[in-house]
């Protein structure tokens, strides 16, 4: 659909404003991972599992962040990213965790707000979503934030896997491959003053 | 528990440390003569020191005893298990991760090992702004020796000073910024580059294999999982430590320790928070704020070699003119870890472009900023949720793009063909010619930057004027008769400088005091 500069400068303003609203409405906005602010007391609240929408988003943003077919790296299908990222949203205290779903869910369908699209994230051709993303790159604070974020748990979920590691020319774990032996404690010091 | 067979067969010092699931369902009552809340730098030292003179001594550590044995050497599963909130400590912006070490030894545990004294600068700034003429370098000198001694610091040797380190030096030189190898606390590095998620073999000398085994030994009692919550106050004197233990399962046990003495050591975000928690020593108004913490950002230089730098040590050189910090200075420190890191610490585009950024990761020279940030930031409960409320100060914001300068000029020179930038969209600088022109059009703002910091700071200030810090120049608190505080978050000012050996040696500083005072 073709807009008018006039009618897009339009609904970029309106979409601003939204977007400064509900980071208003979300706190204190600590969208990126890690992101939790929790004091020692608030223990995280363990497992979490993904919803669908969560799930397809991760994917597909991985699918054009990160696209492994044809590369020297590890296909990302033989690695659990997503699974990977659930477990680190586990590790979470729940208010945190509900901001960053919170910040996905507007990632997903800011596509929708921002009025240059009329469909999800996820639903955008490849070469609409990785323009959407740029877009976020340069956004206001907290779509910036909010890219950030998915970016960050992209990386962790991937490279969290020792072998994605090793396509790269990363060495992984080093002491017990090589037999390096422990040193034990320290003696006691011979200080006297 | 004893839970290093290894020492006992080679007859070393043996940490033992009581977990939660030893600790009936009743809970425990415990009498002392001293208590220390936290052990890492301080705590690990302090409670090693006054062991050392016959105190019956009781460590509460929140964080879990994870022996050296179970360290995985992998990055994404030391976050989980040994920093706080498993690796997601923010501040409140949310765009700069904060990390501390949650468990037995503290961040001396996770850190690089990067020994520097704090800059004399520094400590004359201290004597003149907050009248602490005691912490001169003279003064502190022979508490610097003895630590240094302690934890086997050395300047790396030139097989600890891998490709990437050696190019940070030979860059350096050219362009005329002063640059060396780094001094670290261990002994016989393998040279693995896990000191961020443990050292495996125990070369790096943390308070997990040093302090700690030898208060052991001395007779203080260590618990795990154990968190202080309430300190029982009367008359200017703190009676007790309440705490909670809490096991695996969940379940939570109270423990109780009497003591004559107090010492806060949990760290600069910690141990402001339990004087608020608490609502003490807090006349001054200035407990929690100050808050500094080295924003660092890592930078990356393309070569057309192979560097692989995360190989050899974890540190390995260091350049900037750090010894004055007051006037601009900055550090840089060569280092890399693994792919997790390389991949979050700065933006390497999208798409195909990310994919080869990644792939050519092992072509990267690196190395981390280090710069002398104005304190002001602050730690504070927003109701049970602690916040750290901190963003880069546009002062802060020059010295960061002059750190970013310097890189920049040290990579070129050095051979690089590119330079990436840490920043929220993938920056390069193709050229040495466009070194200014690109770092000045860089702007301070929120989420603009992939900040981390390693070295939290300054909320429990040191003076002299008890209206304007909150603990004594012995570390004693101004408003409380038996409570000390030897952390981080005494410093007045950042160090610029890795603080490890100056937590370390303030800590044997304050231990002095107190024992001087009997």
């Amino acid at each position: 659909m073709i807009q008018s500069a006039a009618g897009r400068r339009v609904k970029y303003k309106l979409y601003r404003r939204t977007f400064t609203k509900l980071s208003v409405l979300s706190g204190a906005s600590v969208l990126v991972l890690p992101a939790c602010a929790s004091d020692d007391s608030v223990a995280p609240t363990g497992s979490v599992t993904l919803t669908s929408d969560e799930r397809e988003l991760l994917e597909r943003f991985a699918d054009v962040y990160l696209p492994t077919d044809g590369t020297s790296l590890k296909p990302r299908g033989e690695v659990p990213v997503v699974d990977n990222i659930e477990h680190a949203l586990s590790l979470m205290d729940a208010p945190t965790r509900d901001q960053v779903r919170i910040g996905l869910k507007l990632f997903n369908y800011g596509s929708i707000l921002i009025g240059l699209h009329f469909v999800r994230f996820v639903g955008l051709s490849r070469e609409n979503r990785l323009a959407y993303i740029r877009r976020w790159e340069d956004g206001i604070e907290m779509q910036r934030g909010i890219s950030t974020v998915l970016k960050k748990l992209v990386c962790y979920g991937y490279w969290k896997d020792v072998e994605a590691g090793r396509a790269i020319g990363y060495q992984g774990p080093v002491s017990e491959p090589a037999g390096v032996v422990s040193l034990g404690n320290a003696p006691m010091p011979h200080t006297s003053g | 528990m004893a839970d290093e067979p290894k020492a006992k067969i080679q007859g070393l010092p043996v940490l033992k440390v009581t977990p939660p699931e030893q600790i009936p369902d009743t809970g425990l009552q415990l009498e002392a003569d001293v208590v220390i809340i936290g052990s890492g730098a301080a705590g690990a030292v302090t409670a090693y020191e006054l062991s050392r003179s016959g105190a019956k001594v009781v460590v509460l550590e929140a964080g879990p005893h994870i022996p050296s044995a179970e360290f995985r050497e992998h990055t994404p599963t030391a976050f989980e298990t040994l920093y706080q909130d498993h690796g997601n400590q923010v501040n409140t912006t949310g765009d700069m991760a904060i990390f501390q070490g949650r468990c037995v030894g503290g961040s001396t545990v996770v850190n690089a090992a990067a020994c520097f004294r704090v800059p004399n600068q520094v400590l004359r700034n201290w004597a003149e702004e907050h009248s602490l003429e005691n912490l001169s370098p003279e003064a502190l000198g022979p508490y610097f020796e003895r630590v240094e001694r302690n934890l086997s610091v050395h300047q790396n040797e030139p097989h600890e000073v891998n490709y990437n380190g050696r190019l940070l030096i030979e860059g350096a030189k050219k362009v005329g910024i002063p640059a060396a190898p780094v001094s670290r606390n261990i002994k016989d590095c393998a040279l693995t580059a896990h000191c961020l998620s443990g050292c495996k073999t125990d070369r790096k000398q943390s308070m997990l294999v040093t302090y700690l085994p030898w208060a052991s030994e001395l007779g203080a009692t260590i618990l795990s999982g154990t968190r202080a919550e309430k300190l029982e106050v009367s008359n200017r004197r703190v009676t007790a430590v309440v705490a909670v233990a809490t096991d695996a399962s969940g379940r939570q046990k109270p423990v109780r320790v009497r003591a004559g003495l107090v010492v806060v050591a949990a760290g600069a975000v910690q141990t402001p928070l339990l004087f608020q928690r608490n609502k003490i020593g807090n006349s001054s108004g200035q407990v929690g704020l100050n808050f500094a913490c080295h924003p660092s950002l890592a930078v990356y230089g393309e070569h057309d070699k192979d560097i692989y730098a995360w190989v050899g040590a974890t540190m390995t050189s260091c350049a900037g003119d750090f010894e004055n910090p007051l006037k601009g200075g900055y550090l840089l420190e060569a280092g890399m870890i693994g792919p997790v890191s390389t991949s979050v610490g700065l933006d390497g585009g999208l798409g195909s472009d990310f994919v080869e950024f990644m792939e050519n990761s092992k072509k990267f020279q690196s190395a981390v900023t280090l710069i002398h940030d104005h304190n002001v930031g602050r730690v504070y409960l927003d109701g049970d949720r602690k916040r750290i409320e901190y963003d880069l100060d546009d002062r802060d914001f020059e010295s960061m793009r002059e750190a970013l300068r310097g890189t920049a000029r040290i990579y070129f020179a050095a051979g690089a063909r590119r330079v990436y930038l840490p920043t929220t969209r993938r920056t390069t600088i193709e050229t040495a010619d466009q070194v200014d022109s690109v770092i000045n059009s860089l702007k301070n703002g929120k989420h603009m930057y992939r900040l981390t910091s390693y070295h939290p700071q300054g909320t429990m200030r040191m003076g002299a004027d008890p209206a304007k810090s909150v603990v004594g120049p012995d570390g004693l608190c101004h408003d409380l008769d038996n409570v000390y505080v030897p952390d981080a978050s005494l410093f007045p000012s950042s160090l610029l400088v890795n603080p490890q050996i100056t937590v370390y040696t303030m800590a044997s500083y304050i231990s002095a005091q107190i024992l001087a005072r009997g």
